[in-house]
């Protein structure tokens, strides 16, 4: 099943790749239907799933593959993996059905999504740290050329290849870190639950902390965190919405996600020494991107600010879930449930918000909030939306960004009580800035220029719908989605042990 | 048995019925010429009586929640869960909040302008239902959820002119101070768990001492903010950009409330702190005093009234830190009652007046009925008995000189002033003067305003022992009883304010009060507070912002950017060396080819020409296309890809 939601978009982005020629309609029609499938199949899964307690992974499919290196095909889920994958084929389907500038190659285009979406699966699923390293290039690779090709601006491909380039720097550091992890295994093997249960390099020692150094390198970069988060907002600007949407609420959920399934995860007793260090990282990154977003005059290059700001949050949580000697398991648990909800919440909300900037892209082929102005009068569902979108965003109650940033500020303040205090100027400082931005962009007077603002394209109205439905339900009724996550979280704080 | 959910959720769903019932371009007041034309009497009707009913049967639902004491949470996850109780005082709150409700809504359905309309009075009722949430939190994250939604409610409300700059800016100033405030509850809540591992209110009896003062502290920043208290009260003014009606419910029984309300709700609780009690109580007495100048100073109606209700909260704060939650309670009902009133009645002058400008009204003579009504809400605020406002007061004068002497006389001077602003409001604005009124109330909002005016009269049944009894019995502690001086001292200070406004009448110095102009700029400032609060910190803020984007642009970027520089010099380099290298062999095979060709050619000058020079020709062509492969950015993979790959052998190779 896990196996038919990854490689079906692959078959769909062949396809389209072979007709190229096709009518963008056909082409948007079939992207469409390739994308339903691996969200239906995520919604199976989720039926399917047994949340309980224990790290185990679940609908596990294996094929070997290189048998003399331990290397194997191998996908299944957990709690941790199973919200990022669904989250992954909701925001695909919702973005490929956003209109956009097609160039004239539409079959190209809706082709790359699906590869995207088939890498970015693949790398929440893959169960083999080599799997996970094949798709997880392979994501820099469809990106690229989304954000080359159907960027807009003289500065797309620059952007482009700064990405690109950044990100491969990243991902080489973390090859490296993988091998010797890898060469640290007795016996050999890239199986990830048998990497965890071995916990190479668990004396510590200098190879320990290269390794954790490598790996936090290239999933740093990832996440971003400060100071190596400067390819963002470039590649934010310059990309398509729909790949914005997703390069923030998927790829970057897959820097947060290396940090708790391999770091984490596998090397548990180095993790714990490097807690703080990480930690401050974290907060650096929270009070920072809030800060820069604030003063930021270009709609998207606020929003991928405050992505760096909300990855801050989910790796102080995470650092806190890490940090054994303080605080008691059950505050940590809550920190790492609210560190994965937070990444789910974050791909929603962003998704939604980049969406929308696209929306006013569309129309009015400049993204300077000073340009803009009054919508509200001739955009009243944009205006609604984007009030929803930007009020989750600055962590307000019954809406989803407030379950994630509750759990994690509490608790953290039981691990570092002072960095979570710090931390905490970063929603103060958010709110002032996604205020300001709702009211520069749809309050006051309608410029006379966009005194004939077109309305919403049905395609827009349910995309964004959608996410806001999720936004609001995982607000008001977080049950569910914390029933899936808790216990993996609880296995995670039991997997690194006590003081 | 009805449950407590029904409290927040009904007004909540009423908000959603009101604008699913009028027109999209109604609801949102939007739409160039839609707005212009005015809602139909009969649309307005109904909207009104849609509003007022969702706020009756909200009042009828919690007099029922009151009267079970319903408790009901909603789980979350193993570890949180939103729990609601009605007990205590949060079974006043629960029909008060309503009741506050039912009237404003009235007046609102009527007064207000209706460009519009639906969506202020969906957010009206909005604000209830998430008053209704905070009154019954039981525990800190939905206490926490409370009070983040009414700030939010708040925005959209006090913004409610969405065109109008100002409006906005205000709106944002007043979530931003308060959302701070609320950061307070964040660590409150982060103190509780991490030393207790629970949220819930009733843990905190077993806190160590430690996280105790914490949770206090936190706690003591959020009430402070949201009940508009020193050094956050310039907020309230801003709040004033709004429409009159968000005024009434956003002082009286909503948003400024929820501060009063939690530190009567838990003060208790942070007794063993030792310092919170004479905080709570010094910050109020501060406020109360520092409010009351403001207040009868400021010449513009709707401000002295915003400032009154910070220097009345303060008397609030300095009972609960008197240790008397009770008096604290009692004021804070009262208060709701005659505020709501005062706001309704200046939403009237303001519309008759044309202005808010206190030396322009003088309305008694046009709007008698008003003048009446207003004046009880006015005898209340300054504390004459028999109104329930100044039983209540002295409820607080008891309490404070019960304390110490100090706060006792403290609280004396703050009723003088409050006597003050009162007669000098009620003067100025309805006072005898040849003022006709534009525009006149009609049935609905002055049945609005006697409905509050009774319940103004009828708390002063409390003078009554039945009263008095039976007060102390629903909020479960008896009223505090202070030093025989207090009651007689107390009243000759309010005696002493009225007769102070007497003589500035008589002299025609009461816009004044003798001290033009430093006076009226001082108050507009919040006495030098607001522009030190407000564009000091905002300021701060902004060019921190601004220094840290334009380094993270030039310095951040900096360094990455010399990397790749670097790094492209080194793919150019090894690049040109690769090239020169496939160039040579792939022109040296063509070369071959072609010399091949050259001596096939000889050999055989037709059969194998051609297909000798196709073979050329393919090699030259794969020359270039390797060519053109090396100078796109797959080369720039390959150097990085073949650098790693080194670094990784080695790296490897030294650690194993």
């Amino acid at each position: 099943m896990l196996t038919a939601s990854i490689f079906i978009p692959l078959g769909g982005a062949g396809l389209l790749w072979l007709r190229r020629d096709m009518e963008p309609r056909l082409a948007r029609l079939i992207a469409l239907g390739v994308s339903m499938v691996p969200l239906i199949l995520m919604a199976a899964a989720w039926i399917r799933f047994q949340p309980g307690p224990g790290l185990h992974f679940q609908l596990i499919e294996s094929v070997p593959w290189i048998p003399t290196l331990g290397v194997s095909y191998r996908v299944g889920v957990d709690g941790l993996s199973l919200p990022l994958a669904a989250l992954t084929a909701l925001l695909f389907t919702v973005s490929i059905a956003y209109p956009v500038d097609l160039k004239g190659r539409a079959a190209e285009y809706f082709g790359f999504f699906l590869f995207l979406e088939f890498a970015s699966l693949g790398v929440f699923l893959a169960l083999d740290l080599f799997l996970f390293y094949v798709f997880w290039d392979l994501t820099l690779v469809g990106m690229y050329f989304l954000i080359g090709v159907w960027g807009h601006g003289e500065e797309a491909r620059r952007a482009a290849l700064k990405f690109f380039l950044y990100t491969l720097a990243g991902s080489l550091v973390m090859l490296l870190a993988i091998l010797g992890l890898y060469l640290a295994t007795e016996p050999r093997t890239f199986d990830m639950a048998e990497i965890i249960r071995q916990r190479p390099l668990a004396g510590g020692g200098l190879r320990a902390s290269l390794v954790f150094l490598g790996l936090a390198i290239g999933f740093g970069i990832k996440t971003p965190l400060v100071p190596v988060h400067t390819w963002l907002p470039p590649a934010h600007v310059d990309a398509p919405a729909p790949a914005s949407a997703i390069l923030a609420g998927v790829l970057l959920k897959m820097g947060t996600y290396g940090f708790v399934r391999i770091s984490l995860s596998m090397m548990p007793e180095t993790f714990r020494r490097y807690a703080l260090p990480l930690a401050i990282f974290a907060v650096v990154s929270i009070v920072y991107g809030a800060l820069v977003a604030l003063a930021q005059p270009n709609l998207k290059r606020r929003i991928a600010y405050t992505s760096v700001n909300h990855m801050g949050y989910t790796i102080l949580g995470i650092a806190a879930a890490g940090a054994v000697v303080l605080g008691s398991e059950t505050a940590r648990a809550l920190a790492m449930t609210g560190a994965i909800v937070e990444m789910v919440a974050h791909g929603v909300i962003t998704g939604a918000l980049f969406l929308i900037s696209g929306s006013i892209w569309q129309r009015a082929k400049t993204y300077e909030i000073d340009e803009l102005g009054g919508l509200a009068g001739r955009a009243p569902w944009l205006t609604a939306a984007a009030s929803v979108a930007a009020f989750a965003s600055l962590g307000l109650p019954g809406l989803a960004g407030f379950v994630a940033e509750f759990q994690i500020f509490v608790g953290t303040f039981a691990v570092y009580p002072v960095l979570a205090g710090i931390a905490l100027l970063g929603i103060i400082i958010t709110a002032a800035l996604f205020l300001l931005m709702l009211q520069r962009l749809f309050l006051g007077d309608l410029p006379e220029r966009w005194a004939d603002w077109p309305r919403l394209e049905r395609s827009e109205r349910w995309g964004l719908a959608v996410l806001i439905l999720f936004i609001i339900l995982i607000g008001v009724v977080p049950a569910p989605l914390l029933a899936v996550i808790q216990p993996t979280a609880d296995a995670l704080i039991e997997l690194l042990g006590t003081p | 048995m009805i449950s407590a959910w029904a409290l927040p959720l009904i007004p909540t769903l009423g908000a959603a019925v009101i604008i699913g019932s009028a027109s999209r371009s109604a609801a949102m007041g939007v739409g160039g010429q839609a707005a212009a034309e005015p809602l139909e009497a009969a649309a307005r009707r109904r909207l009104g009586r849609i509003a007022v009913g969702v706020a009756l049967v909200t009042l009828l639902a919690g007099i029922g929640v009151a009267a079970t004491q319903a408790a009901t949470s909603f789980r979350w996850s193993d570890r949180l869960s939103l729990e609601l109780a009605s007990d205590g005082f949060a079974r006043v709150m629960v029909i008060l909040v309503p009741l506050i409700g039912v009237c404003v809504l009235a007046y609102a359905s009527a007064e207000e302008e209706a460009a519009g309309l639906p969506r202020l009075l969906a957010l009206l009722c909005a604000f209830l239902g998430a008053m209704e949430l905070l009154v019954l939190a039981n525990d800190f994250l939905t206490l926490l959820i409370g009070f983040e939604l009414v700030g939010a409610c708040s925005w959209a409300l006090i913004g409610h002119h969405w065109r109008d700059r100002l409006g906005h800016r205000a709106a944002n100033h007043a979530f931003l101070v308060t959302r701070f405030g609320d950061l307070g509850l964040f660590i409150a809540a982060g103190a509780a768990f991490s030393a207790g591992e629970s949220l819930s209110f009733s843990a905190l009896e077993s806190l160590p001492p430690d996280a105790l003062n914490v949770v206090a502290g936190g706690v003591l920043l959020a009430a402070a903010a949201k009940s508009a208290q020193l050094p956050f009260s310039p907020w309230l003014f801003s709040a004033m950009r709004g429409p009159t009606p968000v005024s009434a419910l956003l002082h009286s029984a909503t948003m400024v409330a929820a501060g009063a309300y939690v530190l009567i709700r838990l003060a208790p609780a942070f007794e063993p702190t030792g310092w919170f009690g004479p905080t709570v109580a010094g910050i109020g007495l501060a406020t109360a005093i520092a409010g009351g100048v403001v207040a009868a100073l400021h010449t513009e109606i709707k401000k002295v009234l915003a400032a009154s209700t910070s220097a009345q909260y303060g008397l609030m704060f300095v009972a609960v830190g008197a240790g008397s939650a009770a008096a604290s309670s009692l004021h804070l009902v009262a208060h709701a009652a005659f505020k709501a009133l005062l706001f309704l009645g200046a939403g009237i002058a303001i519309h008759a007046a044309g202005t808010g400008d206190l030396r322009r009204m003088r309305l008694g003579s046009s709007l008698r009925e008003v003048r009446v009504l207003f004046a009880i809400g006015a005898l209340a605020l300054a504390a004459v008995p028999p109104l329930g406002g100044s039983f209540t007061k002295e409820a607080v004068v008891d309490a404070a000189s019960a304390r110490s002497l100090g706060l006792g006389l403290g609280v004396l001077i703050a009723g003088l002033l409050s006597a003050l602003y009162a007669g000098r409001v009620q003067l100025l604005a309805f006072g005898r003067g040849e003022a006709v009124a534009r525009r006149r109330p009609g049935l609905g909002p002055l049945v609005s305003l006697g409905i509050l005016a009774l319940v103004s009269i009828a708390l002063g049944g409390l003078w009554l022992p039945i009263g008095e009894e039976l007060a102390g019995k629903v909020l479960g502690s008896a009223l505090p009883h202070g030093p025989g001086w207090a009651v007689p001292a107390s009243l000759a200070s309010v005696a002493t304010g009225l007769g102070l406004v007497w003589w500035l009448g008589a002299r025609g110095a009461l816009v004044t009060i003798g001290l033009r102009p430093w006076g009226e700029r001082a108050a507009d400032a919040w006495l030098g507070l607001g522009p030190a609060t407000g564009r000091g910190i905002a300021d701060l803020i902004e060019r921190l912002s601004n220094a840290l984007a334009v380094l993270d642009d030039r310095a951040v970027d900096a360094g990455i950017r010399a990397a790749v520089r670097t790094g492209s010099a080194i793919s150019r380099l090894s690049s040109t060396v690769v090239e020169i290298r496939i160039d040579a062999v792939v022109r040296g095979i063509a070369r071959c080819a072609t010399a091949l060709a050259y001596g096939s050619r000889m050999a055989d000058d037709r059969g194998l020409d051609a297909a000798a020079e196709g073979v050329a020709r393919g090699v030259g062509a794969g020359g270039r296309r390797a060519r053109q492969l090396q100078s796109g950015f797959v080369h720039h993979y390959y150097v990085l890809l073949s650098a790693g790959f080194a670094v990784a052998v080695l790296v490897l190779l030294w650690l194993r």
